[in-house]
Order: C-alpha cells, then structure tokens, then sequence
C-alpha cells in the first residue's frame, strides 16, 4: 500500500562517523568573511595610525636621546615638546587600543550566534549533519583564534609605539593603563573578548542587545586586574629602602613604629600633615616624609611589583584569560546543545 | 533523416512524403502517454476514482486502446500534485477491472477495451430512457430530482449486483432502498 | 534495514513556560506515507516538528525517528531534512553558495540533481538567495533538503506564504520525490482544502492534543454524514456521534460509522471528505479518534458525544 523504496544512496549503520571539521572552514570562512575583512580594516587602520604617528615620536625621541649638553635649553625645549605634543597622543592610542578588544568582542563575537537566532536561520543549520554543536566550534575556536591573532600582531606594534614613553622612565610597564595593551596579554584579551560575545549571543539572541551587552561585560572584566586582580599574581615584595628598583610599580606605602602599623601614605598632605606638624615642623621641604620620621623612629615600608615581573605576569594573566575563554566557549557550547527552540 | 521544411506537396518536387507520417524524427515527448489526467476538486469524487472514470472515458472515446502506457506515476504526480498512492490506487482499481496491467519496471498499460454495446442497443436503450423521463417529469420530478433518482437506483442496483457476487444469492425481489430525498 | 515508524512519540509534551504547548502525545507515524499535521495556529504542530527534528527538547515523554533513532541524534540528522517556517535563509549568500554550503554541511549531497532542478525551476545560480521571490526562495530550501537524499521530509507550513501557482509547483515537487525515491514527508498545515489529494495519513490537534490519527482512507472509510430531521438527532445512539450541526429543521450528524452500518429511518448518509471530518472533529476539542487495539495501546478509540 505504500510508495516506498528503497532510498537512492547506500544505508548507513547506526554508528556514523562524524563529518570531518575541515567542512566547516569554507562554512566559517564564507558566512563570515565579511566580518573578517572589517576587523582587518579597523585593526589595519590602526596599525597606520601607530605606524605613522610612532614614527614621529622615535625621531622626536632619538632627537632628545642624542641631544647634548643634556641640560642646555634646547635639549630641554625638545623634552618638553616631546612631552605636550606626544603624550596626548599616547594617551589617545592607548584608549584606541583599549577599547578594540571589546569593539571586536561585540562586532566579532556577539553576532556569530545571535544572528542565527535573531533571523532563525538556526533552523537550517542545526538541523543539517553536521550537528549543532559542532558547527558552533567550528565556527567559534577559529574566528576567535583568528581575530586574536591579528590583534596580536597588532600589539607587537604597539610594543614598538609605546617603547620611548618607557624608556622615558614615564611609568612602570606594570602599570594598569598599558600593561594590557602590549606583550602577549593584547591577544589573551582579544580572545576573552570575542568569547564573552558569543556567549552573550546565546543567552540573548538578538544582535543589538547582544552587542551592547558584550561591551559592557568586557569593560567591566577588563577593569578588574588593573584595579584589583594583578598586583596578587605574585606576592608583592616588601622594603624599607628608599631606594627602589627602576621602573617599579608601587603598591602600597606604609609607616610603622616599633613593629607596628602606624599610618598609611607618603605624602605630607592629608591626615600625615598634622603627624609632621608634630614631628617634622620644621623639615625643609626637599625632605620626604619618610627622611624626616626616621630620624623619630618611624619606618617607612612599601610594597612593590618589580619590573622584572613584566613577563610574568603577562603569561599568568594570558593563562587565566585563556582559562577563562575556553569556560566562556564551553558554556556557550552548552547553551547550544541544551536549547534552540 | 531530414525534413523537408520547404515547399511541401509543391509541383515539380520529386514528392518527399510529409514528414511524421509513420516516421519519429524528433526526439519523443517527455511523457509518453497518450492522455493526461485531470482533477475536478469540487467534484466530491475521491481523487483515484476520478483517474479512473478519466481513463475510462478515454477508452470509450478512443483516445486509449489496448497496449497504450498510461501516465507513468511520477509525471501524474508532478502534474496534478497529488499522492502517488492515490494514482496507484487508481491503477490498481483499473487492474482490478481487467482494463489495464502493470509490467514491473515499465509502467502500466491497458489490457482491454471497455465492452461495447452494439449501436441498434444502444438506440433502443436511449429510446426506453426518454419515455422513463416523460414519465417522470408528468410525475412532477425536476432535472435534479431525475438525477438524484437515478443516481440513487444505480448505485442500489450495482451494490445488489455486488452483494449477489459475494453471497452468491438468487436477486431478491424488486425492494428499492427508500431514504431518498 | 527496513523501518516500519518514521516517527515513534510516547507521552510526548513540551512545556515553555508554565503552559504546555504539546501534551500527551502518542504516535506512530508509519512509513513511505505524505503525512499532514493538521489544526489551527497555537495547536501545537511546530512544536511537534521541532520535536521530530531535534530542534527542542522534550519536557515530558520521548520521541525516536527513523525507526529507533532519537530525535536530533547524528543519525536522525542525517536522514531527515527539515524545511521551517518561511524557509529561513542566509540572504547575501548565492544559491550557488547555498549548494556548497549544504553539501560541506551533510554527508551525502547530490549536487548535480540539485542543480538539475534548480535549472528546470528557473532560479538562476549566481543570484543572492535574499533577492529570490517567496515561491523560489521555498523551492530552493525545498531543492537543498531533497539533494541530502533524506529518508524523510519534514516540512513546517511550507505553502502558507507563497501564490497558488508556487504552492501547485511546491507540493508538485515534494511528492514527485516522495514517487521517485519513496521519501517520507510530514508537513503542517493549517490549510485543509487541498490536504485531501496530497495527504495520505492525517494527524489533527488540537489546543496541544492530538485529537485524530490515521490513514486518510481508513479515517474516510469510518465516518459518514448523516443528515435528518433535526428534532431527532439528539436521540441518535446507534454509533458514536462527533459532531452535530442542526438548524430549525435539519440536522448534519458527523458520525463514526462505514457503509455498511444501518441508516436509520428518514435519514441520509453522506461520505465524509476530509475537510468537513477534521472540521467536525475541531469544532467539538474533546472528541479524540487515536488508532485502536491493533496496536495495543488504546483499548478502544474514545470520544465523548455532545
């Protein structure tokens, strides 16, 4: 009673083999190439902009370097040129630089599933197969290596940009506001980034919202070891000297009196004015706080990261970020294999 | 083979025969058979009874004969956009009929023609029905009432014949079903 | 191996919420047949072929395919091709890229088929799938899903949006496939007029429930229309009576009951089409025709008469 036979193609038993991951290259590649080439836009006009600008500012620089007699007028005009023409402009690519992990996150990494969600397109891919979750890796590991990766790239530039502001003993590379934006960190961060975004695509399935919600999940993230989390990667070291390490990044400043916390604080304003009043009134003001309440029995303590701890830290934070990014990825996997309808 | 395409049949040519007649110089239809069905839907006949009354028709009318394929299933199918069960169900009534046969991995194709009534019957026939619808209409009976009648005697009439072919039975006397509007 | 049941559900429901959306549902959806689901919007069909297809989670109950597989495993994957709702679409990819895209997606594709028929359809390769009208756009989701050379065809109101000459072509071609390579096809609709010649097995819900299940033929063969004085009709017991529509003076009674079952006095019987059966059974939710003792899993088919 029935129309049926046998079908044209060879049965298959019930144990298939999957279908091999290179398929899903030229699937990743097409659907999202037009993303691909925008991140190589936006990471490539950056590098121009370093490329261009950083050359500036290695002649200005080599300028000062080579300048002598180092205390004549016209070494120190140049200083200070070098200073207010170029330091906004550090300024204005580190906050470039900053904020392109979190752009690539949300334009990179939220519409990798939101859109499929938002347009139910989802509907034909999971259904395919190639199954869902495995399409969903094979198209997040890559892009988000990938995307990585170029911003990686572009870090070894920036390393190159930032190099004379360092040299310039302008701060300590530990320091919050760079330390993220150079050395192999760039690229962990980028990575972290791209992850938070498509996980947010799964959980709320429409691009917009799911962009805008990656931004603010990234920065908020991103705050966190610069403000917090970093100066504990290893346990800070404790001095009395006063003569600290090149490049070090201070923690912390404290005084202590026969073994025991006084106060906190180095400078002579503040609550520490009326203890100088007391001890020190009539210190010359080149004097540090700390010369003048050593001589009363006063210890002047600070706790510091040493330069020599750059790198790393720089491979303790890539080792959580990427900790980090494989979880966040896990999950959205998770998200994929448990829900769709 | 050509064609001649130019002047056909005009003085003076060495007469090549017009083409087609017994020669296939084209490359033959997609669908070889020689009907194509169609669907009434508001009809409220079931579709594979309707394949099957058009086949008949086609035969009355000559445009089947014996040896004939019929439309192969999947052209059936792609034309009209019904089940394919229905159009085997609609062959396999024709088979039980004795009118067609399937050859596996060929198709279907008529085995039989229809019975034919003999022209003078059929005359004499269609003479007795215009005196029975003389009859009917000084009765008061409209043309709907005529068909509904009809309609409704023959459908007894071939259950009867049905019933006797099962059970075997001698006709039971003239005991026309009531309930006819 | 030779599968029986295309689709195999026991006790199936899916919850969203705190309002069941399916419940209750129990088939089995034999094979080589043009299955169509049936019922009014929210009754529960596209939550049904989610199910099927492994696209939802069930909430309650099971649901294999194939003959055993369950629902969205690599091997229900593999054999059954679905067509959602509006024929979702990657609208800047071409129809060519399509084609690649399937067939890196599946483990068998016929492309030159798929090709084939896109060239007797007329949708030109290079075009952006975006820039098709509605009839071809369906026609291409329709041409991607039958080149995997699936076992089964599962397709969510695939007609609903398209012109009648697009609907004509569309069902052409699923059933053609279903002729040629015997695929299974189950498919929603909440349009009955045209089910009846496409339709070989029928599936009515209702408000979550399944209230009808069977083969068209047996479904039609079971049921006649009686009509008859009006004042009558409540004091009809001789079979289980569906649905009754009266006026002042006639009365139609939907009843279950064949040929040969006694028509009472002063009462017609009419056969039943299939439009007028599953309106009968839709206007009265509480009236359930499921398949009886052969399968051995409803003793009796119930139904509650008004």
């Amino acid at each position: 009673m029935t129309a049926l036979t046998l079908p044209a193609r060879p049965e298959q038993d019930a144990a298939l083999r999957p279908l091999p991951w290179r398929r899903m290259a030229w699937v990743t590649w097409r659907q999202h190439r037009m993303t691909l080439a925008g991140v190589v836009v936006v990471l490539g006009g950056l590098a121009v902009y370093l490329w261009r600008t950083g050359l500036g500012i290695h002649q200005a620089w080599a300028f000062i370097v080579t300048c002598h007699p180092a205390n004549s007028s016209t070494c120190g005009y140049a200083a200070g040129i070098f200073n207010t023409r170029y330091v906004p402009t550090e300024v204005t690519a580190g906050l470039l630089l900053t904020l392109t992990p979190a752009l690539l996150g949300a334009f990179v990494g939220a519409p990798i599933l939101a859109r499929e969600m938002e347009t139910g397109t989802f509907r034909y891919a999971w259904t395919q197969g190639f199954g869902r979750w495995r399409w969903t890796l094979g198209k997040l590991v890559p892009l988000a290596v990938v995307v990585a990766a170029a911003a990686g790239a572009l870090s070894v530039l920036s390393w190159w940009f930032f190099a004379p502001f360092f040299a310039e003993n302008f701060g300590t590379p530990l320091a919050p506001a760079l330390f993220d934006l150079r050395g192999v960190v760039y690229a962990a961060w980028t990575l972290v980034a791209v992850a938070i975004g498509a996980l947010a695509g799964m959980l709320i399935r429409r691009v917009v919202p799911a962009m805008a919600a990656t931004l603010a999940a990234y920065l908020g993230l991103a705050l966190l070891p610069g403000l917090w989390l970093r100066q504990y990667y290893l346990p800070a070291v404790h001095t009395t000297s006063n003569n600290l390490p090149g490049f070090a990044w201070i923690l912390n400043q404290w005084y202590t009196k026969g073994g025991k916390f006084a106060f906190a604080g180095v400078q002579k304003s503040g609550t520490n004015a009326a203890i100088e009043q007391h001890w020190c009134p009539n210190a010359p003001p080149s004097e540090t706080l700390g010369q003048c309440l050593s001589h009363h029995g006063y210890t002047q303590w600070t706790s510091y990261q040493p330069v020599t701890r750059f790198w790393p830290f720089q491979w303790i934070e890539v080792g959580w970020l990427v900790v980090l990014s494989a979880l966040l990825i896990a999950a959205t996997v998770w998200l994929v294999r448990r829900r769709a309808a | 083979m050509t064609i001649d395409k130019g002047d056909n049949g005009s003085t003076g040519a060495a007469g090549e025969s017009p083409p087609g007649a017994g020669e296939v110089t084209a490359p033959p239809p997609r669908s070889a058979s020689q009907i194509e069905f169609r669907l009434d839907p508001a009809s409220g006949v079931p579709t594979y009874l309707q394949l099957v009354q058009q086949v008949e028709h086609a035969l009355r009318l000559g445009y089947l004969k014996p040896g004939d394929q019929l439309p192969k299933v999947r052209d059936a199918v792609a034309s009209l956009a019904i089940n394919p069960n229905t159009v085997l169900k609609a062959y396999r009534e024709l088979e039980n009929k004795g009118l067609a046969a399937g050859r596996p991995g060929q198709g279907t194709f008529i085995r039989a023609t229809l019975s034919q009534v003999a022209l003078p019957e059929l005359a004499g026939l269609r003479k007795s029905l215009l005196v029975w619808l003389d009859a009917a209409d000084a009765a008061g009976l409209d043309e709907d009432g005529v068909v509904a009648l009809f309609t409704s005697a023959l459908r007894d009439f071939y259950k009867r014949r049905a019933d006797q072919a099962v059970h075997g039975r001698a006709a039971s006397d003239d005991n026309e079903t009531e309930g006819v509007a | 191996m030779n599968m029986k049941t295309i689709i195999d559900t026991e006790g199936l429901g899916k919850r969203y919420g705190n309002s069941w959306a399916l419940r209750e549902c129990t088939l089995e959806i034999p094979a080589g047949h043009v299955a169509a689901l049936v019922g009014p919007n929210g009754a529960g069909k596209t939550t049904l072929l989610n199910l099927a297809v492994g696209l939802a989670e069930p909430s309650a109950g099971s649901v294999s395919v194939l003959g055993g597989h369950p629902a969205g495993s690599p091997a229900a994957l593999d054999g059954i091709a679905f067509v959602a709702q509006d024929t979702p679409m990657y609208k800047n990819l071409s129809v060519a890229e399509m084609l690649h895209l399937t067939r890196n997606l599946n483990r068998f594709f016929d492309q030159h088929q798929a090709k084939a028929r896109l060239a007797d359809l007329g949708i030109p390769l290079k075009r952006k799938a975006g820039k098709l009208s509605g009839g071809q756009q369906a026609q291409l989701a329709l041409t991607l899903a039958l080149a995997r050379r699936p076992r089964m065809l599962v397709l969510d109101e695939p007609v609903a949006m398209l012109d009648p000459i697009a609907r004509h072509d569309f069902m052409a071609t699923v059933l053609t496939a279903t002729a040629e390579d015997g695929v299974s096809v189950l498919l929603s609709s909440h349009v009955l007029a045209e089910l009846e010649r496409v339709a070989d097995y029928l599936i009515l819900m209702s408000r979550g429930r399944v209230q009808v299940v069977g083969e068209v033929d047996d479904l039609l063969a079971s049921h006649r229309v009686l009509t008859g004085p009006a004042a009558e009709a409540d004091r009809y017991t001789e079979r289980p009576v569906v649905h009754v529509s009266r006026a002042e003076a006639q009365a139609h009674l939907l009843v279950r009951a064949t040929a040969d079952d006694p028509v009472p006095p002063g009462w017609e019987a009419h056969p039943v089409g299939l439009e007028e059966l599953a309106l009968g059974y839709l206007r009265e939710p509480v009236a359930v025709s499921v398949p009886g003792p052969a399968r051995g899993r409803h003793a009796e088919p119930s139904e509650v008469s008004r």
